[in-house]
């Protein structure tokens, strides 16, 4: 694709994925040995046979590696955005590459999110909705969410709406 | 002014039925669940009582339903058990819909909706007033919005364009809907649903004293004619019911469409509300040399999405006059077009290959005469070729124009400062083949309508985008503005939240 936009995430990103997806999978987990020991009580009583059960199991522990050791870290290559007085341009995809782009003018509002997770690494999403859509910008660092944000609206209040 | 007063009495019955309407479903539902297993009779209190129940209700509404204009302001005050006053100013009402249902047309009445920016409708409903009525208080509603009065008013009646949908081609649209299609699915389910409703003797005795010696397979083909011609039939009637007496009248700012048979429908549509234009081209109407002209609007106040049909049927050659004529705005020259690139045709084969194969394995291992399914890989493969064909982009002066097709053809005109954000995407195999998906999103309803051509260039999708967001300022916007008072309201983001 042409020139990617500049701006990067805030590399503590990748951790807070991290740890969302940890906390995400350990339900997973809790469930999986929820079932595990109903099999292994009562092996002629349950809705999965044994291969069922292991198959799921291997699912699981691949899908965790993935998602723990290597998706957040491409995803945040991947990330990367630009603000300008005339427009919001984004790239994001980890197979699917996405440039989206938002002209300044059709902004609607912008926010910025924060939970418990992004808190603790002090970073924040942005949020810019339009009259049909709304774009995220995640895990940026508090300050730089910030600027952004009023960035964002500083261009859009000044651009002319039209609807 | 409006002084204080109720609705027409004929409002209870209408409310009863606006609710039996609105959860017919459910009601079903609860009829059959109620009736399991008890004797027949029970059902028939069931419904006779809940019908009672919804009458009550419908006159304690009505009674307790009392509107006015005071002040400009629309003021209606509602509610059983919560009294719910609603205030509406004359400048932020957006649309004022007139429409005559089943009950109101029984009674000579008709009902007032008014709708606004944002807040959902759904309470500023007036369901039973009397037509004069409805009119003076559309008038005063719109004399207080500002200037659009004056030109309103200073405009002879004469001078509107209409256009209407003659018998002929009312039949034509009818025959070739593409409502063909849902109910072609609702069939096939309420026909594979008749097997727990008859027991298998019963069928076949009744299949066996109607055609004698019938064979397996021309049983299946009698019941898969059956299955079509009776959604043929729904889709028929259906279309029939829905457009029937298509209006559409050409006003100075706004479009007025009235149509339906049993429930005349009005709709004002300004022409600052319109989003995206679409020309629809649906499988059976297109080698006719048909088409339909869908509109996309915003500012309804409605969750979902809004189409409205702005004419069902068309021939070809008169869809750009009736464009020119009626939404000139809409009207563009192409100055540049991109297809899909020949590398591109693979995807489109490949995409349709890979959706009806689990069809094609599921029929073939589950029905006698199965195997027969693969024939299916025909159609599918002529489709996509005809979608790998179809597909283009092109852009005007101010316009880009997007052709793409799922089963019909539909040609998306969104205008450049309509356009609400514009996405190209690529996925590892398109990436390859220099191949991207464009994406433009216009507003409608409360939520947005999304056009995307697959697999043209990246380097043309890419080129797009960026002249989609050079939205530089041109003369259709401060046209636009001129003529919109009300809009404003509309464009600040803290007035409609």
């Amino acid at each position: 694709m042409r020139s990617s936009p500049k701006s990067k995430l805030s590399h503590d990103a990748i951790k807070a994925w991290r740890v969302s997806l940890s906390i995400f999978i350990l339900f997973l987990v809790l469930g999986l040995f929820f079932l595990w020991g109903y099999k292994l009580l009562s092996p002629e009583a349950g809705f999965f046979s044994m291969w069922t059960l292991i198959a799921i199991t291997v699912i699981l522990i691949v899908i965790t590696g993935l998602g723990i050791f290597f998706i957040p870290e491409i995803r945040w290559r991947r990330w990367s955005y630009e603000v300008d007085e005339h427009e919001v341009d984004l790239q994001s995809g980890i197979f699917i590459i996405t440039r989206t782009l938002v002209p300044i003018k059709r902004v609607q509002h912008v926010d910025t999110r924060q939970g418990p997770i992004l808190r603790s690494y002090s970073l924040a999403d942005v949020t810019i909705s339009t009259a049909a859509t709304t774009h995220r910008i995640p895990a940026l660092n508090e300050e730089v969410a910030d600027q952004v944000r009023d960035r964002i609206s500083k261009f859009a209040r000044l651009a002319e709406e039209d609807v | 002014m409006f002084e204080l007063q109720r609705q027409h009495p004929a409002a209870a019955l209408a409310n009863a039925f606006d609710i039996i309407r609105a959860n017919f479903i459910t009601i079903l539902i609860l009829i059959f669940v109620g009736s399991g297993g008890r004797e027949a009779n029970f059902t028939l209190y069931w419904i006779i009582g809940t019908f009672l129940f919804l009458l009550i209700w419908g006159v304690i509404s009505w009674y307790r339903f009392e509107f006015s204009v005071e002040e400009g302001e629309l003021r209606i005050e509602q509610g059983v058990l919560v009294r719910k006053k609603l205030y509406l100013t004359s400048d932020r009402i957006q649309v004022i819909d007139i429409s005559a249902g089943v009950v109101q047309r029984l009674f000579g009445l008709v009902a007032v909706e008014v709708k606004t920016a944002g807040s959902s409708s759904k309470e500023a409903k007036i369901s039973a007033i009397t037509r004069e009525k409805a009119e003076r208080l559309k008038k005063i509603l719109r004399k207080n919005s500002e200037k659009s009065d004056d030109s309103q008013e200073a405009e002879p009646v004469s001078q509107h364009k209409i256009y209407v949908l003659d018998t002929k081609d009312l039949l034509i649209a009818a025959s070739t809907s593409g409502r063909f299609g849902v109910a072609l699915s609702v069939v096939g389910v309420a026909f594979s649903q008749v097997e727990q409703l008859i027991s298998e003797e019963q069928m076949i005795r009744f299949v066996e004293t109607i055609i004698p010696r019938s064979t397996n397979a021309s049983m299946i083909a009698m019941s898969i004619f059956a299955v079509i011609a009776i959604a043929w039939l729904f889709s028929f009637a259906s279309t029939i019911i829905k457009y029937y007496d298509f209006v559409v009248e050409v006003r100075e700012n706004e479009l007025l469409i009235s149509r339906g048979l049993f429930e005349r429908t009005q709709l004002t549509i300004p022409f600052n509300r319109i989003q995206a234009v679409q020309i629809k081209e649906e499988l059976l109407r297109q080698p006719l040399g048909y088409a339909s002209l869908v509109i996309e609007s915003a500012g309804y106040g409605e969750s979902e999405g809004n189409s409205t049909t702005l004419f069902p049927l068309l021939a070809k050659p008169q869809i750009y006059n009736f464009i020119n004529e009626v939404i000139p705005d809409y009207q563009t020259e192409i100055s540049e077009n991109s297809t899909v690139p020949s590398v591109g045709l693979r995807r489109y084969l490949f995409r349709m290959l890979w959706i009806s194969l689990p069809v094609i394995l599921i029929v073939w291992g589950s029905i006698p005469y199965g195997v027969y399914s693969w024939f299916l890989l025909i159609p599918a493969l002529l489709l996509g070729y005809q979608q790998y064909s179809d597909a283009e982009i092109a852009r005007g002066k101010d316009t880009l124009i997007l052709t793409f097709r799922l089963l019909s053809k539909t040609t998306a005109m969104v205008k450049k400062y309509r356009m609400q954000s514009c996405q190209v995407q690529q996925n590892p195999f398109q990436k390859r083949l220099d191949l991207s998906n464009l994406t433009v999103h216009v507003a409608s309803g409360n939520q947005g309508r999304a056009f995307t051509v697959r697999d043209i260039g990246i380097t043309k999708a890419m080129d797009y985008r960026t002249w989609l967001s050079n939205g530089k300022e041109n003369n259709n916007i401060s046209d636009d503005e001129s003529h919109e008072p009300l809009n404003e309201n509309f464009d600040d983001p803290d007035a409609t939240r």
